[in-house]
């Protein structure tokens, strides 16, 4: 009886697997004229380190969505990474040398705004005179006439915090009456958006920095060549600000200079490997995020304006200086005008591993409400990865003039001596239009999936915007991170007093927890009445991490 | 705050004009590669930061910025006899930023001694070289004592 079933699959496995009589075609089609041979491969360490960095950037070019670009960044770790964290409102004493290097944006300080701007120097002077009583007028108001009751958080100083609610007013008050004006005669004022108190968060990697002492202690522990020891590894870097406000618009900004010039050798960017730690910038663990203060597939995707407050300069120790306090505000623009304009090219489709195809440009403004400075920041380069960050000949741009005062005192609810100079350049940044590019935007997004939101798998999408908000909420994770015991320190790793224990952690299994994996979990169980009807296997639900 | 408190002053009593606290900072050999405007200190472990700013302008004249510290801990080691677990003391861990146009190299305490070394070691390489030339020597008459020779 089995015999003769078995001898029924045999058949059946028979016909199933086609037979070919054409062996000889085959064989001539394995010669060609000129010989082609495999291509050589590099087989040392190195070789194949590099070669699988490489296929984990290429397979996140070519994911078709920003949201999955976005998780297949967070991929290589389940408990995020160690980024160095660079917050808009603190920045420790002589940071420039490494904010230029982290951000690669070459300072150009200006009294005036570039070039760029001069055809509307002009126009801009005349719509200042019909605005300038009101702006005057709402300085003076929010400043003397109205009572404020304030509310101050614990974790931030009461003068920076008092400092910062009133610029939010009087900056409030002079968008509204600059927007108002111009409205009529721009076109593009009319479309632009304008978003308060928005979240702007920035993750890339640098490449070129010292590896910290703990990676250099693990290598020599683990027997590395000696020229390894010191070898620098990729650092992941997040920017964290929240602008006063900010205006965007669907086009971008025209270029400041032209694209060619950002391989110009003139705005090379000083090396800066010393680690993070010994300026001031530490680390934390979190997940990279990229949010340029809205969600992917909104229309309005590029930014045209930001504002952002000094209240922290209040905070700053009278012994840095005031040069020193004038460069801090240097290093909060270009971090807040990288971090910004990275997130918006995120959402564009481009990473930090794969570059820009085209430049983009934003404006910044650091005011308290009387001391403006004004700076004008050209986007060229994105990828400053450990491969890339000597071979890649781009460099970001940024024009910065010094804090200007805008006037000098107010009295009787009138403003003295208005510096129409500050006016006309801020009026400047709002007339600046932006233009419809010629050229492809997202060469790296999907034709017809761009954003998740175009998927058509209802699973698959939900699964993703659910699985990206989660993900970019960075939200403690419920259950603990893993932590080695001070005593299993003592008494397990650094002295082998307790060896006839069973070996079950980590640790002592030689496991790292921290490589784990994004993906690296079991997906919620399916309960049996749950399952697919008559019969299904499948106990737990589906997943749908991008495969990087 | 120094542990050694200032003597509160009675009526009659010798008035202090000098007052000491008991507070040490130490320079100690920063890490390999350090901004060249950082100095590393251990010191007592009582001082905050406005105590080792103090310390360094008010003594030393040293112009401070900025101030970090940290607490390490001791190490722990096996005692030598009993064989149980002991711990080191902790220390205080300054880092005091100078001026950025301001530049520390640490000292190279041991320069002429260097010298000194390989001298010791070449006349240690010339004995050893003796001593085997005499083992040479001797070697095809064993049972015969060492003076025993022209």
């Amino acid at each position: 009886m089995h015999i003769i079933k078995l001898h029924r699959s045999l058949l059946k496995i028979k016909n199933a697997i086609p037979r070919y009589s054409t062996i000889t075609a085959l064989e001539e089609s394995e010669y060609t004229e000129t010989p082609e041979y495999p291509p050589i491969l590099d087989m040392t360490r190195e070789g194949k380190l590099l070669r699988r960095r490489q296929s984990f950037q290429s397979k996140i070019q070519e994911l078709n969505t920003i949201e999955e670009k976005q998780i297949a960044l967070n991929m290589p770790r389940y408990y995020g990474w160690q980024c160095i964290m660079l917050n808009n409102d603190k920045v420790p004493y002589n940071a420039m040398p490494l904010v230029q290097y982290y951000t690669r944006s070459h300072f150009i300080p200006v009294a005036k705004l570039p070039e760029a701007y001069n055809e509307i120097e002009q126009q801009a002077s005349n719509i200042l005179q019909e605005i300038k009583p009101q702006i005057e007028d709402a300085i003076a108001i929010e400043l003397t006439d109205v009572e404020r009751n304030f509310k101050f958080l614990q974790d931030k100083s009461i003068k920076m915090q008092q400092e910062d609610t009133i610029t939010k007013c009087v900056v409030r008050q002079i968008n509204r009456i600059i927007m108002n004006n111009l409205s009529d005669n721009l076109p593009h004022i009319l479309s632009t958006q304008i978003d308060y108190d928005a979240r702007h968060e920035a993750f890339w990697h640098i490449g070129g920095v010292d590896p910290p002492t703990t990676t250099v202690k693990w290598r020599k522990e683990n027997k590395w060549p000696k020229s390894t020891h010191y070898e620098s590894t990729d650092r992941p870097v997040q920017y964290i600000g929240s602008p006063i406000l900010t205006l965007r618009n669907r086009h971008p900004l025209k270029p400041l200079i032209p694209y060619s010039e950002a391989e110009n050798p003139a705005f090379k960017v000083d090396k800066f490997t010393t680690i993070p730690g010994s300026v001031g910038y530490f680390r934390e663990f979190r997940h990279g995020t990229n949010i340029p203060g809205f969600w992917p597939g909104d229309i309005d995707e590029f930014g045209l304006l930001s504002y952002h407050g000094r209240g922290h300069i209040l905070d700053r120790k009278t012994s840095f200086g005031e040069q020193d306090n004038i460069e801090a505000l240097h290093c909060q623009a270009m971090k807040a005008s990288f971090g910004w304009l990275l997130a918006q090219a995120n959402y564009q489709g481009f990473t930090t591993f794969n570059d820009l195809t085209y430049p983009l440009v934003t404006q910044t403004v650091i005011t308290n409400g009387k001391l403006w400075s004004l700076y004008a920041y050209q986007l060229n380069t994105i990828v400053m990865h450990n491969d890339t960050v000597d071979s890649n000949p781009k460099h970001n741009i940024c024009f910065g003039t010094k804090p200007l005062q805008l006037y000098e005192t107010i009295e009787n609810g009138k403003v003295l001596g208005l510096n129409e100079d500050v006016l006309i350049m801020l009026l400047q940044f709002y007339m600046n239009a932006p233009v419809e590019r010629d050229h492809a935007m997202k060469p790296y997004l999907g034709k017809d999936e761009k954003v998740i939101a175009d998927i058509e798998d209802d699973n698959r999408r939900c699964w993703l915007e659910e699985r990206y908000k989660y993900l970019v909420s960075n939200r403690p994770k419920h259950s603990l991170i893993p932590e080695v015991y001070l005593w299993e320190k003592i008494y397990k790793i650094q002295h082998n007093t307790r060896f006839f224990e069973a070996k079950r952690r980590p640790f002592e299994r030689g496991i790292n927890p921290f490589n784990r994996r994004l993906d690296d979990h079991i997906s919620p169980y399916i309960p049996k009445v749950l399952r697919e009807y008559p019969r299904s296997k499948k106990k737990f639900e589906a997943t749908y991490y991008p495969e990087v | 705050m120094s542990t050694r408190w200032y003597p509160i002053y009675q009526r009659g009593n010798p008035q202090l004009r000098v007052f000491l606290p008991n507070f040490w900072m130490k320079l100690v050999r920063p890490h390999p590669k350090q901004l060249p405007n950082i100095v590393h200190f251990h010191c007592s472990m009582e001082m905050t930061k406005y105590d080792i700013k103090n310390y360094l302008e008010k003594i030393y004249e040293v112009p401070v910025v900025d101030v970090r510290t940290k607490i390490n801990m001791g190490k722990f080691k096996k005692d030598v006899v009993k064989g149980y677990v002991i711990k080191e003391d902790d220390v205080k861990v300054a880092f005091v930023t100078l001026p950025k146009t301001m530049t520390f190299k640490y000292p190279d305490l041991f320069e002429k001694s260097i010298n000194e070394e390989e001298e010791h070691a070449k006349s240690l390489d010339e004995s050893k070289k003796n001593f085997r030339k005499y083992i040479d020597h001797n070697k095809s008459r064993p049972d015969i004592p060492s003076w025993f020779s022209i």
